[in-house]
């Protein structure tokens, strides 16, 4: 029961990054119906930001601890936004009338520039969060020990995410953006700026990736500049898991996820963790092709 | 766009060295990649004996100009990256690190005619495919599997936990453990994987501990170690780890920080600073001169023994043909003098020789070799 307990606290933790991540995947598919591969390098920018930071010598100690870490949340978070905006200028705004397979290989080009420009950057080793900015404290729970910042990074996905909830819900901005989700060509004829809503989808998907990172870099201290790419590919899975461009549903696929794996690995083997989240991805998609939460609609012609 | 081709032919030859063709050797390392810090000393090594050989006139009194390619420590950059330095027709090839890139590379060296000495891959059946023309100047990992079992048993722990991480070498080494220790009197906690890339271990670590082992044996490689380490405090579990040669490198201890690396063990052949004899000597000089440091891990100087036995080899065969050089290393070249000890190949192209050691992590986080 213990050990129940802690294994779903650690796919708790897992799974709110990628929902985190998978949040930017299914606000950018449910506006312009293009996978942003790029959304995964901007998570790792976000943990390099941070690093930046923490180990500059002027910022590091003010950053560390308590106000100074929302702080530098929100520097990281405003940083990546400003980069999210300027990648849709650059790769996808030029392309917005193309075919929708042009995008798709001008998204994998970014994220492979972003890559390689993440290397150049920071340089090709691991670069490791000083030790002294990393929370260490542990509450216990229920009889197991668990560390707080773990704790933290469920507490603050899901504080986002029920932000991000209202921004879209109980906003005009988020009501645009959900009618040019719905239909951009109606959206535009009732007066609404779609390239206004499209950039403030690549501020606020990016924002939560960039904060991601952050927490991963906080959590588990190393980071490296592929790291992108494993979360990003999970986070996609969550993002289809719970139905792509429903914004509820990558929150569910991301838990969903993370549960999956820990679960899996704990009670199956470990060294099937991988595939035992994805063959609960197949057979999610195989009773509801549009995920769990997806819509039954067929896509509009 | 990953490629690094240095041309080592400094302003100090004599003008018959610069008439002549040059030499080209390759070295395959994972320069980008989880085990970039490997990579880089590999390349540093290499480049500093290289350097060293133009500086003497040479070799076979032409220059010897280093064609590197990155591996990335991954099977499929590895293939690329051999059929880069193949194409480029080098005489032979220093490297890699990881078991599956070199696996990935070997049989394509072995197709173009070209010797390779890997220096850090040490999964077993790497020399037993026939291939003539592969040797490493690293050991074996049955040999280290049997070392691994004696270390265990000496700590007097019971129950055993083992973790791989799914690589070639990983997952054989945690297999030779495994299959020894009914013989020395342990019993098998628990046989766990890890992801590599993934930071998050708790789920592993969570297991691990319910199964209660007395010592945890870790056969993956370093980023990994530091990252179960520091996960391991973190849950306030205390439990003794031992680690294979893959955790013998500073960047642990970056990663796990000092406090939870504290007490690690690790298997390794004897670390830089613990090398004897005057070519170690000189060579650990020379290295901290130019770089400001001696080099962290074993694994750049046995790349660089592996550029020394391939120049030894073309000189004593007097060619620059593969099969030639492959019977001077399993002939001629016996005893060599290497950095980390005496070199000699067997039929199989396997290092002759027992050079395992332990060694622990102390409070300052530096691996110091247990007596």
């Amino acid at each position: 029961m213990e050990e129940l307990l802690q294994q779903v606290t650690n796919g708790l933790a897992i799974g709110g990054v990628y929902a985190l991540v998978a949040l930017g995947y299914t606000m950018v598919y449910g506006v312009l119906r293009l996978i942003n591969f790029a959304h995964g390098e901007l998570f790792t920018l976000g943990a390099y930001l941070g690093f930046t930071f923490l180990t500059s010598a002027a910022l590091g100690p003010r950053l560390g601890t308590g106000w100074g870490l929302l702080l530098l949340a929100l520097l990281v978070a405003g940083l990546v936004a400003v980069s999210g905006a300027l990648l849709e200028r650059a790769a996808y705004r030029p392309l917005r009338e193309a075919p929708r397979l042009s995008a798709v290989v001008s998204a994998l080009g970014a994220s492979i520039f972003l890559q390689n420009a993440l290397m150049l950057g920071w340089g090709a080793r691991f670069q490791v969060y000083p030790d002294e900015a990393l929370p260490t404290s542990a509450v216990t729970l229920g009889g197991t020990r668990v560390p707080v910042v773990r704790l933290a990074v469920i507490l603050v996905s899901l504080a986002l995410m029920a932000a991000l909830w209202l921004f879209v819900n109980r906003t005009k901005l988020g009501t645009a953006i959900r009618a040019v989700a719905l239909d951009r060509d109606a959206a535009r004829l009732c007066g609404i700026d779609v390239d206004q809503v499209v950039r403030a989808v690549f501020l606020v998907g990016p924002a939560l990736g960039g904060v991601a990172g952050l927490m991963v870099g906080l959590t588990y201290g190393q980071i490296g500049f592929t790291m992108g790419w494993s979360y990003g590919m999970k986070a996609f899975t969550a993002a289809i898991l719970g139905g792509i461009g429903n914004v509820p549903g990558a929150m569910l696929g991301g838990f969903l996820l993370g549960l999956a794996e820990s679960l899996g690995s704990a009670y199956v083997s470990s060294a099937w963790k991988d595939a035992i989240a994805f063959v609960v991805l197949i057979v999610v998609l195989l009773v509801r092709p549009t995920g769990i939460l997806g819509e039954r609609v067929a896509e509009k012609a | 766009m990953n490629r690094f081709v240095a041309l080592l032919a400094a302003a100090c030859f004599s003008p018959s060295v610069f008439a002549a063709e040059p030499i080209r050797i390759g070295l395959m390392a994972p320069l980008t990649g989880s085990w970039a810090s490997e990579g880089q000393e590999m390349k540093r090594a290499v480049e500093l004996l290289a350097a060293g050989v133009n500086a003497r006139g040479g070799l076979l009194g032409r220059p010897v100009e280093l064609v590197v390619e990155d591996d990335g420590g991954d099977p499929r950059t590895a293939a690329l990256a051999a059929q880069k330095l193949a194409s480029r027709r080098v005489a032979g090839v220093v490297g890699t690190y990881g078991s599956s890139a070199t696996e990935a590379a070997q049989g394509i060296f072995d197709e173009a005619g070209i010797v390779q000495i890997a220096n850090a891959s040490t999964a077993v059946r790497l020399t037993g495919k026939g291939l003539s023309l592969f040797f490493r100047t690293c050991p074996r990992d049955d040999q280290q599997g049997r070392y691994a079992v004696g270390v265990l048993a000496a700590t007097g722990a019971k129950r055993v936990a083992i973790v791989h991480d799914n690589t070639s070498y990983a997952k054989g080494l945690a297999e030779q453990a495994r299959a020894g220790l009914a013989a020395a009197g342990l019993t098998l906690a628990a046989f766990e994987t890890v992801t590599p890339g993934e930071r998050d271990t708790t789920t592993v670590l969570t297991k691990l501990k319910a199964a209660k082992p007395d010592l945890v044996f870790f056969s993956g490689y370093y980023p990994e170690a530091g990252l179960l380490l520091r996960q391991k405090r973190e849950m306030g579990w205390n439990v003794p780890f031992l680690g294979g040669d893959a955790n013998n490198n500073p960047d642990l201890v970056k990663v796990a920080g000092k406090a939870a690396a504290e007490g690690f063990l690790c298997l390794s052949p004897l670390l830089p600073q613990d090398l004897e004899g005057p070519e170690a000597r000189a060579f650990l000089a020379e290295y901290r001169s130019k770089y400001g440091a001696v080099p962290g891990s074993i694994w750049g100087v046995l790349a660089g023994d592996a550029f020394r036995v391939l120049v030894k080899a073309v000189e004593a065969a007097k060619s620059t043909e593969g099969a030639r050089i492959a019977s001077a290393l399993k002939g001629s070249v016996k005893d060599f003098p290497g950095l980390s000890g005496k070199i000699s190949f067997d039929g199989r192209g396997d290092r002759v020789g027992d050079v395992y050691r332990v060694y622990r992590v102390d409070a300052a986080g530096a691996f110091v070799l247990r007596k």
